[in-house]
């Protein structure tokens, strides 16, 4: 075994000096070896399988260390697993997980062979999409104003007087506003799940980040319809040109369908 | 920390007339405060995005993850002081003829 080369300090804290850790990326069907080139994380360690009866783990080897979540270390962790995923069936590891030893590593896919049998079989040939809607607010309002006739003679009234009478009329446009922008979200939201319901597995919604997302939500597509759904992506985006921003990304492994919570401290 | 640091300067800052805290129930809202990394992952989040709709430069999200970075790895520290689950790093396999 090559000799781990310690990544830069940053990134990493160190808690152990044992060098025959494995970083596990994810777990796949197979039953012969593979290796993936030098594309692990800590500074393009290489990555390979390892195996127990026709699963295999795809690692590389590292300190016992608690990787932090750097932009660097997940985009390594993501791309091995985009890798994988061009040919297998993937269930995809957390982010950070490392293993003490091989052995450890064979006893997690022994005690637990039977589940990620179950998983994989549920997986095969699915693929995730990211979906991040955010919205122009401006344009958007833009709009309401020019659709919703209350708005309109509300705003009307208040560019007409300029004294504070108008005071109250302000407050309920805002108030107007406000709501009619909810129904307006709830209502695109909608739309969008409608719209690629035909084509995706499953779905699930996150929650949105910063202000301006409305949608934060990944898609379980079969690989087959990858093209379908893509187009649907697409058509919808255009639907909606100027009043959402659409943030498209994949396919992944299915990263929000797969939920292992290892708790090995236990195996049973 | 927003409550931590009423705490830390309760004598200065505030009137300290009727609330009485029990000791156990300002330690248990101070471990809560102190191992939720929720707000640190919301803050991540929100960088990321920030910077995938280009709103900030390489530079300036280098410079943000590093703060970051460091919360995470206190609220780690906290966590595993109090004996909390954390999240990624090495993972304890117990096998079957070692138990115990």
């Amino acid at each position: 075994m090559p000799a781990p080369i310690l990544p830069e300090s940053e990134g990493l804290s160190v808690s152990g000096t044992s060098d025959d850790g494995k970083y596990v990326y994810c777990i796949i069907r197979s039953d012969r070896s593979h290796d993936f080139g030098t594309i692990g994380i800590g500074g393009g360690q290489r990555v390979f399988t390892v195996a127990y009866r026709d699963l295999a783990a795809v690692v590389s080897d590292t300190p016992i260390v608690i990787y932090d979540p750097t932009r660097e270390n997940v985009l390594a962790h993501e791309f091995v697993n985009e890798t994988v995923m061009r040919e297998h069936t993937v269930i995809p590891m957390s982010f950070g997980t490392v293993f003490r030893s091989d052995d450890d590593v064979t006893e997690l896919l022994r005690s637990t062979y039977q589940a990620f049998s179950d998983v994989l079989d549920k997986m095969r040939d699915k693929i995730e999409f990211g979906l991040k809607v955010l919205w122009n607010r401006e344009k958007v309002i833009a709009n309401l104003e020019h659709e919703n006739d209350e708005i309109r003679r509300l705003k009307d009234e208040i560019n007409r007087h300029t004294s504070s009478s108008t005071y109250f009329a302000r407050m309920q446009l805002g108030r107007l506003i406000e709501g009619a922008l909810e129904e307006m979200g709830t209502r695109y939201v909608a739309d969008i799940h409608e719209a690629l319901k035909a084509v995706a597995v499953a779905s699930r919604s996150n929650k949105p980040i910063g202000d301006r997302m409305i949608l934060n939500a990944a898609f379980l597509v079969e690989r087959a319809q990858e093209h379908s759904f893509d187009e649907r992506v697409k058509e919808t985006s255009r639907r909606y040109e100027d009043l959402l921003t659409f943030k498209y990304s994949g396919p992944w492994p299915p990263y929000n369908f797969v939920n292992i919570k290892l708790k090995l401290e236990k195996a049973d | 920390m927003g409550l931590l640091t009423t705490l830390l300067f309760f004598p200065v800052a505030g009137p300290v007339a009727g609330i009485r805290w029990s000791l156990s129930k300002v330690q248990s809202v101070v471990e809560e405060e102190l191992t939720d990394d929720t707000p640190v992952k919301q803050d991540l989040m929100e960088l990321q995005m920030k910077f995938e709709l280009g709103d900030i430069t390489d530079a300036e999200y280098a410079e943000q993850e590093v703060v970051i970075m460091a919360r995470l790895r206190e609220v780690r520290e906290w966590r595993e002081r109090f004996g909390r689950p954390t999240t990624g790093g090495p993972v304890r396999v117990a096998h079957d003829d070692d138990k115990g």
